[in-house]
């Protein structure tokens, strides 16, 4: 589990990404694009770390995971555990898996491809920030 | 016109005519005169003899009939015995109708002669003197009785020799049948197997018999069964070709992939006649095929991962250089790394590597160097994640220790030493990067893509922990993992 980072300070309910990628090196990229959108950022590289962080931290209002990884969940089994037990968190999935985009996910689910678009993922988030406020 | 200078059409036409014609035997007196002229001139040929052997000759060759006079018959020797024989002597088919011009009433004739009347077989009588429409008519119905005798025969034949065609295609279809390669099956119009070939049984090892019926599902694998019999019934109630691949159980327990396929013969009325099935074993292939899927899959898989992680580093690495040509020279040399890296795992297995040939390759481009590197440890196989992490960890060191560490002056030297530990009574892999005789180190003010790399991704991509210390006699930097971390 990786240190959560601080970067938040303008005094707005805080709105944490929760980043779950088994690739070290690509768990790093992609919570230095989601911190510099301006978010702070918590990363697992399992389902089981992923959900024992979602437990701990309250301020986890996305999940931003991969969908292919090893142990016990993959990343669809993950966003159906925490659609269930944290309803009101937002989901998007990240993943090399060719028609990503068009893949069959859960209702109100975003989907991007890897490697990150980055431009796109960040107004993503900031949309669901400003809906969240 | 026949050729007659063919033989064969010349002898063709003695004995046709020869079937059609009367054989008259009377010697005695005019009968034989009398009767012949009375026959040509109804149209009807006649061939005179003037013995019994005579007679006998014309028997053998098939005549059509023969008028004979009881007188004649009478003579006793070596022509009676001879007509005897010719008459036993005939196929079964034939029964030559003799007429015989009788001498008197019945009561008179002697044991013997009616004897040889008896022989003839088919004969009738016909007293004298001779009338001329009952001689006529006699030897009409006599010649037409033959002819059916002959067209009888030309039908026998016929039948016999489509029996034997059919015994010879029978034959054949199961010589074809039994030779080819693939399992070969008939039903009935509704479906019921009454057919297999011997490949079926051969692969099958069932009794013979023992999957007429319904009973080849049983031989389907359970979770193709339901599959297999949905389409087999779709193409049973519309006629459409039937064609699957399933898992069918080999007389080793096993089961194997297959290709079954069927199309239905029909009548001319287009009604279904029988369906006719085959089944190829395609095991090998399908494994091959499910096995390129897969690897291709897996190929997919790598190389979009590998470009997110050169993603990563060069994003990583403009974000945190000074300058954008720090930066072109840095994204190089990683790229390059990266690449090294990718060439070692193809040429071991790919999916592992192992740790001293991790080293070589991350420090290669260092040999310049040479003699000032140390790397020593166990030959450990690791991982091709690990592998890539720890070379590209190895490259940010080196490239480090150029620039600011121990290879960054004429005398200084690296330790590469790895070793194999207990820690917490489990084995540990210790992975030691030690400078000395450099410069005096001093910790740099900016955390840059080789630094992040070192201290938190290569530790984990091994599940282990990292420490990146910068002593004033030389940068210390230790690796220790759990061994299942290095193959994880």
């Amino acid at each position: 589990m990786d240190d959560k980072t601080e970067k938040s300070g303008s005094g707005q309910p805080r709105c944490a990404v929760l980043v779950v990628e088994d690739e070290p090196l690509i768990r790093m990229e992609a919570i230095d694009m989601i911190e510099d959108a301006g978010f702070p950022t918590y990363g697992a590289g399992n389902a089981d770390d992923a959900i024992a962080l979602m437990e701990r931290h309250a301020d986890i209002a996305i999940l931003f995971t991969d969908v292919e990884m090893p142990g016990s969940m993959d990343g669809l089994k993950l966003a159906a555990y925490v659609r269930d037990r944290w309803p009101p968190v937002h989901i998007i999935f990240a993943s090399g898996i060719m028609g990503i985009e068009k893949m069959d996910v859960p209702d109100g689910c975003l989907c991007f491809p890897k490697p990150y678009p980055t431009g796109r993922i960040a107004s993503a988030l900031n949309d669901i920030a400003s809906s969240l406020r | 016109m026949n050729d007659l200078s063919d033989p064969s059409n010349a002898r063709h036409e003695l004995t046709d005519a020869v079937s059609t014609s009367v054989a008259v035997l009377a010697p005695r007196g005019r009968d034989a005169a009398v009767a012949r002229q009375l026959l040509e001139r109804e149209g009807l040929r006649a061939i005179e003899v003037s013995s019994l052997e005579g007679l006998a000759a014309l028997v053998d060759d098939q005549i059509g009939a023969a008028l004979v006079t009881e007188e004649a018959l009478a003579g006793s020797g070596s022509g009676s015995d001879s007509l005897k024989r010719a008459l036993l002597a005939q196929p079964p088919w034939s029964d030559i109708p003799f007429i015989v011009l009788a001498n008197g009433s019945v009561s008179n004739r002697s044991v013997a002669a009616t004897q040889r009347m008896d022989d003839l077989g088919n004969a009738v009588l016909l007293s004298r003197p001779l009338h001329a429409e009952a001689l006529v008519r006699s030897v009409r119905s006599a010649l037409k009785a033959r002819q059916r005798q002959h067209e009888a025969r030309a039908r026998m034949e016929e039948l016999q020799l489509r029996e034997q065609q059919l015994y010879e295609s029978e034959a054949k279809f199961q010589a074809i049948a039994n030779s080819v390669d693939q399992m070969i099956w008939s039903t009935l119009p509704d479906g019921f197997h009454d057919y297999y070939n011997k490949r079926w049984y051969e692969f099958t090892g069932v009794p013979e018999g023992s999957t007429d019926g319904e009973a080849w599902n049983g031989m389907f694998h359970p979770d193709d069964q339901e599959r297999a019999w949905k389409i087999w019934r779709h193409s049973l109630r519309t006629g459409e070709p039937y064609e699957i691949e399933y898992r069918l159980k080999h007389r080793s327990g096993r089961y194997r992939w297959v290709l079954g396929r069927a199309l239905p013969v029909r009548d001319p009325g287009g009604k279904i006649l029988r369906w006719y099935g085959s089944c190829t074993d395609i095991h090998e292939i399908k494994i091959a095929g499910e096995q390129r899927q897969l690897m291709l899959a897996e190929m997919n898989h790598r190389v979009k991962n590998s470009l997110a992680m050169v993603h990563a580093m060069v994003s990583q690495t403009l974000r945190q250089s000074a300058s954008l040509d720090d930066a072109r020279a840095s994204i190089l040399a990683r790229l390059g790394m990266m690449s090294q890296a990718h060439d070692r795992l193809i040429n071991s297995t790919w999916s592992e590597a192992h740790i001293r040939d991790v080293a070589d390759t991350a420090l290669a481009p260092h040999h310049a160097n040479e003699g000032r590197f140390t790397i020593c440890g166990p030959d450990l196989p690791i991982g091709s994640k690990q592998a890539l992490a720890l070379t590209m960890a190895l490259h940010e060191l080196a490239t480090n220790a150029v620039k600011y560490g121990a290879l960054s002056c004429e005398n200084g030297k690296v330790l590469v030493e790895w070793s194999v530990c207990r820690i917490d009574d489990a084995d540990h892999l210790h992975f030691v990067w030690s400078e000395g005789g450099g410069p005096a180190v001093r910790k740099p003010d900016r955390r840059g893509f080789g630094s992040r790399m070192i201290e938190q991704a290569l530790a984990s991509y091994f599940n282990g922990t990292a420490d990146l210390s910068y002593d004033p006699g030389g940068l210390r930097f230790e690796l220790t993992a759990p061994m299942d971390g290095l193959t994880r």
